[in-house]
Parts: C-alpha cells; sequence; structure tokens
C-alpha cells in the first residue's frame, strides 16, 4: 500500500518534471505556470479581497465609523444615477466587445462625447447649478426631503456620475485600444490601473472628508471620491483569466482547484493576520489608522507581486485572430446576447437573488455585535469558517465528476435555505442566550461555507461554458452585451434593493450602527432581511430545473469553436508574447 | 511504470464531429440552437421598437416605483384605537430645526399620545422638541441618535411627562426618560461658552465641567431609562440612592463620563447606589474615563455586555473600570446576581480579551465613600 503511494507520489513528481515547461499532450498549461498562477492570482486576490474593506456602502468600517452616512442615501444615489447609466453602458459594451477596436468615426464620436461630459461633470459640481432654480419648486422640495441628500447637492452627484462615466469612458477606449493587444482581454486593466488605485488606496485614508460636519455635504463629498476611487479597478483579473487558461474544460477545472484554490491562502493567513493588528489598534475597527496605514501597506505589497507575475498568466481561447475578429454592432450584440437560453436561466437566478440587496452583512453583525469578537479570537473564527470551503474545493474535481450542475445548483440554494432557516430559529428562539445561539450560527455558517464551494467553482464553469456556448452561437463572447440582461432585470433590482433598507430604516437602522447593540432592533435587522433571502433561495432552485448544458454539448461546442480557428487560421487567444501581434498592423487592419 | 495524471479524470469520450470548412459558421450541434451570425443582418424595425419599448417601461416603472418608495411625508401617523394617534416617523423637510410634536395637521381633535421607537431615527437638524399635552407613551428608543438635539419641552399641562431645563422626565421624576445628547450645546450658552473646548485642552476646566458637563439627578428618581444619557457629554452623573433600575444602554458611550457619585440626604458616596438592583445590558459600554465602580449588595441582575469596553489598555497600564468592586462576597455574588456574557470590562491580553477581576468584599474607596 505505502509502496503503490510511494509511486503516484514519483509519478506525479515525474510528470511535473517532464512538463514543467512543455503541457502534456491534449493538455495547454505547463506545470510552471501553475506556479505562476499561484503567486499572480494570490496577490492579486489577496489585493481584491483587502479593498472589500473599502466600498461606497454602509457595510464598509470606514462609512460605518467615520462618514456615518445614512443607510437609505445609497439607494437614493442609485436611482440619481440609474436612468443615464442605460446610455453609459450601452456604449461600455460596444467599446469592450469589440475590445477597443472601433471606427475611427465612431471613436472620434465617443470621444467627443466623453470629454463633454467631463466638462459638464466638473462644471455641475464646483458650479452651483442649484442658484438656477427656485427653491419653492415641488421638485427641488422633494430632493430636499431626501435622506442626506439636499437639491444642490443631487446636482453634484449628477454631475459626478457624468464625469466618471466621461473619464471611464474615455480611459476605456484609449487603454483597451493600447493593451489589449499585448496582454489580452483579461488582465489588461491591471496594467492601466494599479498605479493610481494603489494613490487612491493610500488617499482615502488620509483625505479628511468625514470631519466635514454636515451630512449633506459629506455624502456629496464621500460620493465624488469614491467614484474617482472607483475609476480604477484592482478585480481578481487574473483569476477571471485563468477561467479560460484552456479549452480544455478539465484542465480549466485542474488550475482552478488546486494552483487557483492553493493561492487563496495568502489572502487565508492575511485574514488571520489583519484582525489581530486592527484589535491592537486603540478603537480597534473603528480606528482610522486602520485605513491610513493596514490596508493601504497590505495592499501595495499585494499590488507590487500581481505586477510582477501578471505577465506570466496567459488566456487560451480559441478564436481567430484579432484582425479577422468579427465587429459587432449593437443590435447583432443585443439580439445575439438574447438567444442565448442559459444566459436567460442564470438571469432570471439572479434576478431572484436580488431579493436579499440592501441586507447588511449577517456575519459581520454576529462577530462583532453579538459576540464582540475582536482580535485573534475573531481572525481565528472568521479563518474557520473561511476555511471551511477549502476541503470540498480541493474535491472539486471529483464533485463536478459525479453531479451534474444543474444539481449542485439546486443544491447549493436549498442548503443556503435550510441553513438560514436554521439562523432565524436560532435567533428568534435563543437570542437570549448568546453564546448558545452565536454557536449555532457559526457551526451553520461553517457547513454553509462547505457546501458553497463547490457549486460556486462549478458556476464559474458555468458561465465560461455559457460564453464558449455564445461564441458558438454569435462568434463572439458577447460577454458585455450581456449586461442587456441588466438592462431589463436592472430597474426590478433597484426597486427590490430598496425593500430591505426601507424596513431597517423602520427597525432603527440609519448612519448609526450602535442600533445594533440593542437586541430586540438587531434580532429584528438581521431576521427580517434573511426571511427574504430564504424565500430567494427556495425560488433560484426553479430555474436549473431547465439546464440541460451538459458536458457532452460543451464538448462538441468547443470541437465547433476549434474547427473554426483551424480553418480562419487563429490562434489560442492573445498570446502573452508582444511579437506575436504587431499591434500597429492590426490596428489598421480592423474592419470598418 | 508512469501513468499519466490526467487518468485520474475518466473524460467520456466525446463524439468526434465532422465539420466541413464551408459549415464552420453555421454548424448545428444536436439539442443545441443553430449558429447564427448576426454580423451585417438587418434587424426589424419591430423588434427593436419592442426592446426599446419594454425597457423605457421598465425604466419608468423602476423610477416611479422607487421614487414613491423613498419619498417620506414629514409626518407618519398611525390611528389608535382609542382614537388618538401615534407619531410613527417624522422626516425633517430640510432644515427645520424645531419640532412641536402635539396633535395631527394641527387638529385638536386629532391628539398625538404615543410616540413610536426611532420616530427621529438620526436626525441631524433638529435642536429643540416640544411635547404637548396629550403626550402619554413615549418609547426609550424615540430620540435615538438624533444628535444636534438640545432640548426637549413638554408641555406643562402633560399629565405624564416633564422636563427638568430641557431633560425629559415622567411626570412624578421616577424615571428619566432622555438626556438629549447635545444638551451640553445649550448648557454652553447658558454658561456663555462661545464654543467647545479642546478635548482635555488647556480649556477644558473644572469650571466647564461643573457648567455643562455635570447632571444631577432629582431625589425622586428610581429608574435610568433605556438610553437615556446615550451619547451625553457628561463627565460627572450624581443619582439618588433611591435608583433601582438603570436600563439598557443608559449611559451607552459617554466617553467623558469620569465619576458616577450617589448622594441621600446631605451625604455623598462614589459609585452606584446602594438599593440598585438591576443593571442593563450595555449600560456603561465604551465609558472609558471611568475608573472606579462599585456594586452594592442590593444588585441582582446586570445585563450582558453592561460595562463593556470600559477598560482599555495604555502603554502597558490598565485604565478605566480596572476591577470591579462589590460589597458581596463570592458565594453571595453567585448565588444572589444573574449576570448576561460577558458583562465584566475586558481588556487586550496576548492577542485574546481578558476580564478584569472581581473584588468581592470590598468597601468603597474614594474621597467620597459613604459616611
Amino acid at each position: 500500500m505505502a509502496n503503490e503511494s510511494g509511486n503516484k507520489v514519483k509519478a506525479l513528481f515525474t510528470e511535473i518534471k517532464t512538463h514543467w515547461k512543455t503541457p502534456a499532450e491534449g493538455k495547454y498549461v505547463p506545470y510552471k505556470e501553475y506556479k505562476d498562477i499561484f503567486i499572480a492570482v494570490g496577490s492579486n486576490y489577496t489585493g481584491s479581497k483587502v479593498l472589500e474593506y473599502i466600498v461606497f456602502a454602509a457595510s464598509c468600517y470606514l462609512m460605518m465609523y467615520h462618514y456615518k452616512l445614512p443607510y437609505l442615501t445609497f439607494s437614493v444615489i442609485n436611482i440619481i444615477n440609474m436612468p443615464l447609466n442605460y446610455i453609459w453602458t450601452l456604449i461600455g459594451w460596444l467599446v469592450a466587445d469589440n475590445l477597443g477596436m472601433l471606427v475611427k468615426k465612431t471613436e472620434r464620436k465617443l470621444y467627443g462625447l466623453y470629454f463633454a461630459l467631463i466638462a459638464v461633470g466638473l462644471l455641475m459640481i464646483f458650479g452651483n447649478a442649484s442658484a438656477l432654480f427656485d427653491p419653492a419648486n415641488r421638485f427641488v422640495a422633494y430632493m430636499n426631503s431626501l435622506e442626506g441628500i439636499n437639491f444642490a447637492s443631487a446636482i453634484k452627484i449628477l454631475g459626478t456620475h457624468l464625469l466618471w462615466n466621461g473619464w471611464a469612458g474615455a480611459r476605456g477606449i484609449f487603454w483597451r485600444k493600447k493593451l489589449i493587444p499585448k496582454y489580452g482581454r483579461y488582465k489588461y486593466m491591471l496594467y492601466s490601473d494599479c498605479i493610481p488605485k494603489c494613490v487612491m488606496v493610500v488617499l482615502i485614508g488620509w483625505l479628511p472628508f468625514y470631519k466635514i460636519p454636515d451630512v449633506v455635504t459629506r455624502v456629496w463629498v464621500a460620493n465624488l471620491m469614491f467614484a474617482v476611487y472607483n475609476l480604477y479597478g484592482f478585480d481578481n483579473r487574473l483569476e477571471i483569466c485563468t477561467r479560460n487558461i484552456s479549452p480544455n474544460v478539465r484542465e480549466r477545472i485542474l488550475v482552478r482547484s488546486y494552483p487557483i484554490k492553493f493561492s487563496h491562502i495568502f489572502y487565508s493567513i492575511l485574514a488571520i493576520i489583519l484582525p489581530v493588528i486592527i484589535g491592537a489598534l486603540r478603537y480597534e475597527w473603528a480606528d482610522i489608522n486602520v485605513f491610513r496605514y493596514v490596508i493601504p501597506v497590505t495592499f501595495l505589497i499585494a499590488a507590487g507581486l500581481t505586477m510582477v507575475f501578471a505577465g506570466r498568466v496567459r488566456e487560451r481561447i480559441p478564436q481567430p485572430p484579432l484582425e479577422k475578429k468579427v465587429q459587432i454592432n449593437f443590435w447583432d450584440g443585443m439580439f445575439g446576447v438574447m438567444r442565448n437560453k442559459y444566459k436567460w436561466i442564470r438571469t432570471i437566478v439572479e434576478l431572484l437573488d436580488a431579493l436579499g440587496n440592501g441586507m447588511l452583512p449577517f456575519a459581520t453583525i454576529l462577530y462583532l455585535y453579538t459576540f464582540r469578537l475582536s482580535g485573534l479570537l475573531y481572525s481565528l473564527i472568521v479563518a474557520l469558517v473561511s476555511f471551511a470551503g477549502t476541503p470540498p474545493d480541493l474535491l472539486a474535481p471529483y464533485f463536478l465528476k459525479r453531479f451534474t450542475y444543474k444539481q449542485l445548483q439546486i443544491f447549493y440554494q436549498l442548503s443556503r435555505a435550510l441553513g438560514n432557516t436554521i439562523i432565524v430559529l436560532s435567533l428568534l428562539f435563543l437570542g437570549d442566550k448568546l453564546v448558545l445561539c452565536g454557536t449555532i450560527c457559526v457551526i451553520t455558517l461553517f457547513f454553509l461555507e462547505m457546501c458553497k464551494t463547490v457549486p460556486v467553482t462549478a458556476s464559474y464553469d458555468m458561465e465560461v461554458r455559457i460564453n464558449d456556448y455564445q461564441m458558438y452561437l454569435s462568434g463572439e463572447r458577447l460577454e458585455n452585451f450581456s449586461g442587456v440582461f441588466g438592462w431589463f432585470t436592472g430597474p426590478i433590482v433597484s426597486f427590490v434593493g430598496l425593500i430591505i433598507p426601507l424596513m431597517l430604516l423602520k427597525y432603527g437602522f440609519n448612519s448609526n450602527w450602535d442600533v445594533l447593540f440593542i437586541d430586540a432592533s438587531r434580532i429584528k435587522i438581521i431576521v427580517i432581511p434573511i426571511i427574504i433571502d430564504i424565500i430567494g433561495y427556495v425560488l433560484m432552485t426553479i430555474p436549473y430545473l431547465f439546464w440541460d448544458y451538459d458536458d457532452d454539448k460543451q464538448s462538441k461546442v468547443m470541437q465547433v469553436l476549434q474547427r473554426r480557428e483551424e480553418v480562419t487560421g487563429g490562434t489560442l487567444g492573445l498570446a502573452s508574447d508582444a511579437d506575436q501581434i504587431d499591434s500597429d498592423r492590426e490596428q489598421e487592419a480592423v474592419p470598418q | 511504470m508512469k501513468k499519466d495524471n490526467t487518468e485520474k479524470i475518466p473524460v467520456t469520450e466525446p463524439e468526434k464531429l465532422s465539420i466541413p470548412e464551408n459549415e464552420i459558421w453555421t454548424y448545428q450541434i444536436e439539442g443545441l440552437q443553430e449558429p447564427h451570425i448576426e454580423t451585417g443582418r438587418e434587424h426589424s424595425l419591430g423588434k427593436k421598437l419592442g426592446v426599446v419599448l419594454i425597457l423605457l417601461v421598465a425604466i419608468g416603472l423602476s423610477i416611479y416605483f422607487s421614487v414613491r418608495a423613498v419619498h417620506k411625508e414629514t409626518y407618519e401617523y398611525k390611528a389608535l384605537e382609542n382614537g388618538t394617534y401615534e407619531l410613527v416617523k417624522y422626516s425633517n423637510p430640510g432644515e427645520e430645526t424645531k419640532l412641536t410634536v402635539d396633535c395631527v395637521d394641527g387638529d385638536p381633535a386629532k391628539p398625538i399620545t404615543v410616540l413610536h421607537e426611532y420616530f427621529l431615527n438620526c436626525d441631524e437638524k433638529l435642536t429643540e422638541v416640544t411635547l404637548g399635552k396629550s403626550i402619554t407613551q413615549i418609547d426609550g428608543k424615540s430620540f435615538y441618535s438624533c444628535w444636534a438635539l438640545q432640548n426637549i419641552h413638554v408641555d406643562p399641562e402633560n399629565p405624564a411627562y416633564c422636563d427638568i431645563d430641557g431633560v425629559l422626565f415622567t411626570k412624578d421624576l421616577k424615571t428619566v426618560v432622555c438626556y438629549p445628547i447635545d444638551h451640553d450645546a445649550y448648557l454652553r450658552k447658558v454658561h456663555g461658552y462661545a464654543e467647545e473646548p479642546e478635548w482635555w485642552g488647556e480649556d477644558y476646566t473644572e469650571q466647564y465641567i461643573a457648567d455643562v458637563m455635570t447632571f444631577r439627578l432629582p431625589a425622586e428618581t428610581e429608574t435610568i431609562g433605556m438610553l437615556a444619557f446615550n451619547y451625553a457629554a457628561l463627565a460627572d452623573v450624581t443619582m439618588p440612592e433611591g435608583v433601582k433600575t438603570i436600563e439598557t444602554m443608559a449611559f451607552f458611550r459617554c466617553s467623558a463620563l469620569r465619576s458616577i457619585t450617589t448622594f441621600k440626604g446631605e451625604v455623598e458616596y462614589a459609585s452606584l447606589p446602594e438599593g440598585l438592583e438591576t443593571i442593563g445590558s450595555d449600560a456603561f459600554s465604551y465609558d472609558q474615563a471611568l475608573d472606579y465602580l462599585y456594586l452594592p449588595a442590593s444588585v441582582k441582575s446586570i445585563g450582558h455586555h453592561a460595562f463593556w469596553d470600559a477598560v482599555y489598555k495604555d502603554n502597558g497600564e490598565i485604565k478605566g473600570v480596572a476591577a470591579i468592586n462589590t460589597a458581596l462576597t463570592e458565594e453571595q455574588f453567585k448565588s444572589q446576581v444573574e449576570t448576561g456574557d460577558q458583562w465584566k470590562p475586558e481588556y487586550d491580553f496576548m492577542l485574546f480579551k481578558k476580564a478584569v477581576p472581581i473584588n468581592y468584599s470590598a468597601e468603597r474607596t474614594g474621597a467620597n465613600a459613604a459616611s
């Protein structure tokens, strides 16, 4: 037995050594790249997770303890921005799905529009447009009655929206054209955004805007500051890139299950260390030094490592070369994605998931307000819960082979419904016994995390498969045009997302999180949104009953894509080697 | 024998497709839709208009309902069975600083008798609230988080409540209901201080504390209500020996509260009053300026986290409530006092938290010890 295990280990080492630089037959990724993925994705993931501590949302500790913005204000800002968002996203898809390679005339028009938006946005922010309106006007009076906002500040918020979209739009065209030919469609953003993001992460803790006494001014200034901060992304782009690392679906899952999963250990370690460091600060999470030192330093290290290793991770989508790329116009893209049945299924699921929008982070409330955890104990419990997902994730290839995606997704939603029901019952009936109730909740969270990882891995692969299928259907992946579903669901999500904040307002939750120390209020604030969430989970099982895209169909789709690639003389995605594509020639050759 | 690692994952051998070169864009896989490369296709105007129309309706409806949902009437009332009204919510229409709560729409036939919990939730503008004679029921959470509130005045004819210089009490003075969070701003005006002095700065004198940051409860007081003094800028509080109950979060985040003194007639002594029976949850949470605590022998119940974070470590030194003193013996304490979870103050210790010790059978100490 031991001898057999020894032989297996030996064979594994031989395999790795043999295919360190050259992948095995039928595979595309050499083992050396596994090592690079481990470091690159680990750093990128860590950086992006650290940034979750800085968001323009009530759940952010900077907002919670320093800015203290009214809870409903975030929803009101969303409503102000919503109508115009449709126009920007529409243009955005055109740019993104054409990878920034636009017809010259269109490009000039778009640049003109974007620079005009910037100018108007700046005028609205720094001018006094409200002076032009009659204060007795009903609309002005209505705006003045909103939470944390008045008419003058609403104009500034709208100006911020225009400025942001103008600047982001212009950058989108410029950097895509410059960087996609060199770095590929998934990770180019890291190269354009990393440095400004680092600057903003440092500034956000040091800019003393939270000291502005007037809440209305504080709201629009914070909105502007976060708009600038959000201009630059540091999403886990490299992990997204690895979802397209190979046309071999099994290899994708192997990469997902091993180097990617192991790479998350960087953050797991950090997730233990960070709260210990923060717990040692005078005011713990409420200490401004969290945002001045702890988060910026951590992020800068992660960002530096990411950029060093980013170039070594490649995407390998079977597709025609860029110069033969299909040009997508708006209506083609729009109707193209609407023909994809599986996108509809996912859209309905997301719509139902929106029932829980606006909910406060239950686990955070449990740890900070019920248990009053901090320091190492907090770290250990958080780490314990998040570790729960590791063993099943390592076994993901087995589960994905043993069960269909449909079964896994239905199981996932039902497990969430059951787990949350247990939490609700324990809060309602054992709420006064803090330790017992908390222990039940933590154990439930542990099992929920265990049940989550495999379906989530399946979910990532489902998205890739849906895009593969889209490429088979339309000749392009149309990943951004998929946003058309958001067009229809967005307004509904936006309205549904108000339900919970309005309820919480009734139960006393607004800009002051201390209300969560009042037992009766805390239980209502937690329980009611969870019940709404449970209803959503149960309903989410229904669309998955119609999922019939299996391994056999996926395999055939990949054969079609590979055949198209062979015939058109394409490559596996955009190679990392800069010399593989002569970007000048390629720009000239874009179909007009 | 060398074994390929890939063999561990058996893959069902897929059917090999034979796709002619001229069908690469149209080849249909069984069970899936036919490829439909849209490029260059003309889409019908009707189809396009349909999409735009659905979209406009979705956006329009969403904005309409969202705007209605976030719009709040200035006053929200609930009619009660006895023909009176409950004020459920007041939404400040802008910059209002004064509010009078008396009756619905100024109609004396529709008196407001009840103030709902959180009815002023987090209002940052109101400085003065005047309660009419009809108000007979106020929730402890009604004035929660009203940062600018300086005074609550009550109509002298009100049978249930009264105010003493802007601090809300029940009519019989047995319960203190609310000491407005920004009451110190009012006291500064009264005593001629132009602005709030720097915390622990040179201007922060004992005279300032005596004028602005000191409060003496009336001798009749028996209950300190829920959230009664939360966030109050008080340094010294004196309470009568008759106080039996300190409710939930009564002194929550009174970060300047340095001393509690009890009086009985002319006699004063340090810390909590003899006769005190109940201390609610989070009653003294985050009161880190408090440095002496004595629990009288009468205590029967202490809520969870009653003294949470009332102690801290500064350069290795434990400050705040570094120990709990009680008249009871350990046995008496365990048998007599019902305690909630983590009721003792805890400070950072070796990466974890450590509760402060309890000194049983202790005697009151300090300059003001009971005579």
